[in-house]
């Protein structure tokens, strides 16, 4: 139980020691290089804050993920729901942006939230009445509402004086998150990701919807056998995977960016999968997972400025986390035995 | 060549159970032999110890009085011993053709032409391009055996070959198994079918309790003469003094009850009807597999079957899921104790807190009331006599008995009308059985009924008021007990019939 979750320490580890490698075999000082890659971006305050900032989505993410993961239902289109959320608060931003308000912005906040549900009920609904498969449909979605996205920017909702650039005007200072700290970008959408982790904690551990969670994801045939309502909680969890995805598609709109475009996020819908399950699905894993997976996010852009390195590293770095995760597991939960097989004796 | 397979003295024991208590038996090619035996006998760990899979704690193999070391797989391969199991090993999405040269050694051309070969020379149709996952069970059985006749087998084992397929692919079958016999392939069908042993097999061994009880030539058996072999004389029946006068009133009422299934490893159920009386335990006997796993999940409610009428305390309650017929004081006690009737994972008191009835006020307003599911647990653990008195533990780490003992506390502490349980016994020890047979037998005594769904014959024969047999998801008459004789109970488990 305790190797259950100190297996993501092995697997950071592991990743750092493969980061060094492949620094040296492309040629650099591996010290200096990690240095680089983990040391300096969060070395000075701004540094800290822009952590932060990308830890708050993929947090907010991960712990809607975990509702799924827990009870077996394999949501894999977080990036689509924070898009499709993205599009419906900012539709909402856009709406008045002109006007000032102290309601605007919690309406933006909750009109994300929506449209992410109901994004999530998609694959939820198909799902539990026609039976597909969730992991195709969520994953299948992610580039309708990426299209959608992309159409709307370019389309209906480009901004006329934007020079036909594919962005949206500016949202007004009511739809943007107050900056906590002046001069960094760090905004109140942390609070929203603190608030998520506080009541997914309570609700896993101390609801009969967190008990039916629980152990619908360690057995099926035992939910059956309780005669819990099977559909209901496949759609709740997809709701409420949808509404954290949704919220920080919103958080990043109204955050940093205050405008719709094209690139609104790095993948992070899909980086969090990796953040949930290096959190071993559980609400505080998750925040420290979130930190861990931000700073590979912030190190591949310094690695870009100081060692001319493409920012994709940052891809390969949330991969070897993944794949180490995924082997120490197995490592650790099954025996290796060398067997010594000479070819020829399969033949006879 | 005529082949010559030998066992000798084999013994395997495992924790708690003999399952081969010095077995020696002689197969000679040019027959085809029958292993008989009821569920548990040792049939399939000889089996498994034949091809490889289990290694014998004593004794030896032999074929063609070359002392064979068969450690794993493999081996039992390179010694040119094939076996189909009762659950195939194709890759579905792969074509014919793929899952047979995935362990071919020789090149693809070649391959095809050795495989149409085979499929002429046995008149075996079958595309060897389609993907196993269109083909039907018996092909795919046709298959697994032309992988194994790739290898030219000596000896070819069959495990339980029927119970997938339907009549006229059986008889297809033993057309194929006469056929491999003739060519002087040594055949071994492992069955429980009386029936498909006196028409295909010439010599039949008998195994009960891990023993061999005998062996003789199939046309000097019959029906009534193998089942009483297979199950045995059970003696000295402890039964419970009967106290059910005819005119109790019937609490329990199934009529109608159909299940169609298109997955073939499951079986459909033809028009059951039966009913309860109050204070008795209605047993229903059968091999595993003829039906009795779908009839828990309809009877509890995990499955809903239309056009099916269940009464139960003069209500309808054929509609409801398990939760809302435990509000009407049914209670359920699955066969499969570590993954449905309880988690292995979850603490006790979170197993005991799966039996979420209206009135235990568990979760109130949604919340969990842990206090509460506690004290329920303790009361269980003490009352039921679990061997430990910490919730918190996980239930993992309680024996079986002690488990069982949990789970059936657990359906039992609301006092419900009606107790349905499959194989409440299944691999526990006898000081457990002994308490949970003295629990059963409590309960009717305090008028509340069971239903026993068992594949144990003597529990059901200790236990029930009436009994019916299932076999091949149809029930036979329900008889009252008394007049119910092992070899009766063995005839109709077997397929046959009785008047």
């Amino acid at each position: 139980m305790a190797l259950y979750f100190f297996t993501p320490f092995i697997a950071i580890i592991l990743t750092i020691l493969g980061g060094g490698i492949i620094f040296y075999i492309l040629g650099f000082n591996p010290i200096e290089a990690l240095k680089f890659y983990f040391i300096t971006p969060i070395s000075n305050l701004y540094g800290f804050s822009e952590l932060l900032l990308k830890a708050t989505p993929l947090c907010l993410i991960a712990i809607g993920l975990s509702f799924c993961f827990k009870s077996n239902n394999w949501n894999i289109g977080a990036e689509g729901q924070l898009t499709f959320g993205a599009i419906v608060g900012g539709g909402v931003a856009l709406l008045f942006y002109n006007q000032e308000g102290f309601y605007i912005l919690p309406l933006v906040i909750i009109a994300g939230a929506i449209g992410g549900m109901i994004f999530a009920l998609i694959p939820a609904i198909l799902k539990t009445y026609f039976n597909t498969n969730e992991i195709l449909v969520s994953l299948m979605l992610v580039y309708v509402s990426k299209l959608l996205l992309d159409y709307l920017v370019v389309g209906p909702w480009s901004n006329p004086e934007g020079f036909n650039f594919p962005e949206t005007r500016q949202f007004s200072d009511s739809s943007r998150m107050p900056l906590l700290f002046e001069g960094l970008r760090i905004h109140a959408g942390i609070f929203l990701a603190l608030a998520a982790v506080m009541l997914s904690w309570f609700v896993l551990y101390k609801t009969y919807l967190g008990f039916q969670i629980k152990v619908s994801g360690l057995s099926l045939k035992t939910a059956k056998y309780a005669g819990f309502k099977g559909k209901t909680m496949i759609l709740v969890v997809f709701m409420i995977s949808g509404a954290c995805a949704g919220l920080a598609g919103v958080g990043e709109i109204t955050g940093p960016i205050g405008q719709l475009h094209r690139m609104i996020s790095p993948d992070y819908g899909f980086t969090a999968i990796i953040v949930a399950f290096l959190g071993r699905l559980n609400p505080f894993g998750i925040i420290f997972a979130s930190l861990v997976v931000a700073l590979t996010y912030l190190g591949a852009e310094t690695a870009q400025i100081f060692l001319q390195i493409p920012k994709y590293t940052g891809q390969v770095f949330q991969g070897m986390i993944l794949f180490f995760l995924l082997a120490s597991d197995y490592l650790l939960f099954f025996k290796v035995k060398i067997l010594n097989l000479k070819k020829n004796e399969l033949r006879h | 060549m005529a082949t010559d397979l030998r066992i000798s003295n084999i013994s395997k024991i495992y924790p708690g159970c003999i399952a081969n208590d010095n077995v020696s038996l002689q197969f000679k090619s040019g027959k085809i032999y029958a292993l008989l035996g009821e569920n548990g006998a040792g049939k399939s760990t000889l089996v498994k110890i034949l091809s490889g899979v289990v290694s014998p704690d004593n004794g030896e193999v032999f074929l063609n009085e070359k002392n064979l070391k068969l450690s794993s797989p493999l081996d039992a391969k390179k010694n040119k011993i094939g076996m189909v199991f009762q659950h195939f090993n194709l890759f579905e999405t792969l074509s014919v053709f793929e899952n047979l040269s995935i362990d071919a050694t020789e090149d693809n051309e070649s391959l095809r032409v050795r495989v149409n070969e085979i499929l002429k020379k046995y008149n075996f149709s079958i595309d060897l391009d389609v993907p196993v996952l269109n083909l039907s069970a018996g092909q795919k059985q046709k298959v697994e055996i032309i992988r194994c006749l790739l290898r030219s087998p000596k000896v070819l084992i069959m495990d339980e070959p029927t119970s997938v397929l339907t009549e006229q692919e059986t008889e297809e079958l033993f057309i194929s198994l006469k056929k491999f016999c003739d060519e002087g392939i040594l055949i071994i069908y492992i069955t429980h079918k009386l029936k498909e042993v006196l028409s295909l097999c010439d010599e039949v061994a008998v195994m009960r309790k891990g023993k061999v009880v005998s062996v003789s030539q199939t046309q000097n058996e019959r029906v009534e003469t193998l089942a009483n072999k297979m199950v045995g004389q059970k003696l000295a029946k402890i039964k419970k003094k009967i106290n059910i006068s005819k005119n109790k009133d019937e609490i329990f009422k199934v009529k109608h009850l159909n299940f169609y299934s298109d997955d073939p490893f499951e079986t459909n159920l033809v028009n059951l009807n039966f009913s309860v009386k109050k204070g008795e335990c209605l047993g229903i006997a059968g091999i595993s597999g003829n039906g009795q796993n779908e009839l828990f999940q309809i009877l509890s409610g995990e499955i809903i079957t239309p056009d099916t009428s269940i009464i139960f305390r003069n209500k309808e309650i054929a509609k409801l899921n398990p939760k809302q017929r435990r509000e009407y004081l049914m209670a359920f006690s699955p066969e499969d104790r570590i993954s449905q009737a309880a988690v292995p994972e979850l603490k006790i008191y979170e197993n005991v807190a799966l039996n979420n009835f209206k009135s235990s006020n568990f979760f109130e307003k949604g919340l969990v009331n842990e206090k509460k599911i506690k004290e329920h647990s303790k009361k269980i653990l003490s009352d039921f006599s679990v061997n430990t008195d910490n919730v918190e533990l996980k239930s993992q780490f309680l024996s079986g008995g002690n488990l069982q003992k949990l789970i059936l506390g657990r359906e039992l502490i609301t006092a419900p009308e009606l107790l349905i349980c499959y194989n409440p016994t299944w691999g526990l020890d006898v000081g457990a059985i002994n308490y949970i047979h003295e629990t059963l037998i409590k309960i009717n005594d305090q008028e509340k009924s069971t239903i026993l769904i068992s594949t144990d014959t003597e529990e059901l024969l200790k236990l029930s008021d009436r009994i019916a047999v299932i076999y091949k998801g149809k029930l036979s008459k329900i008889m009252p007990s008394e007049e119910v004789t092992p070899e009766k109970l063995g005839v109709l488990m077997g397929g046959g019939s009785i008047d």
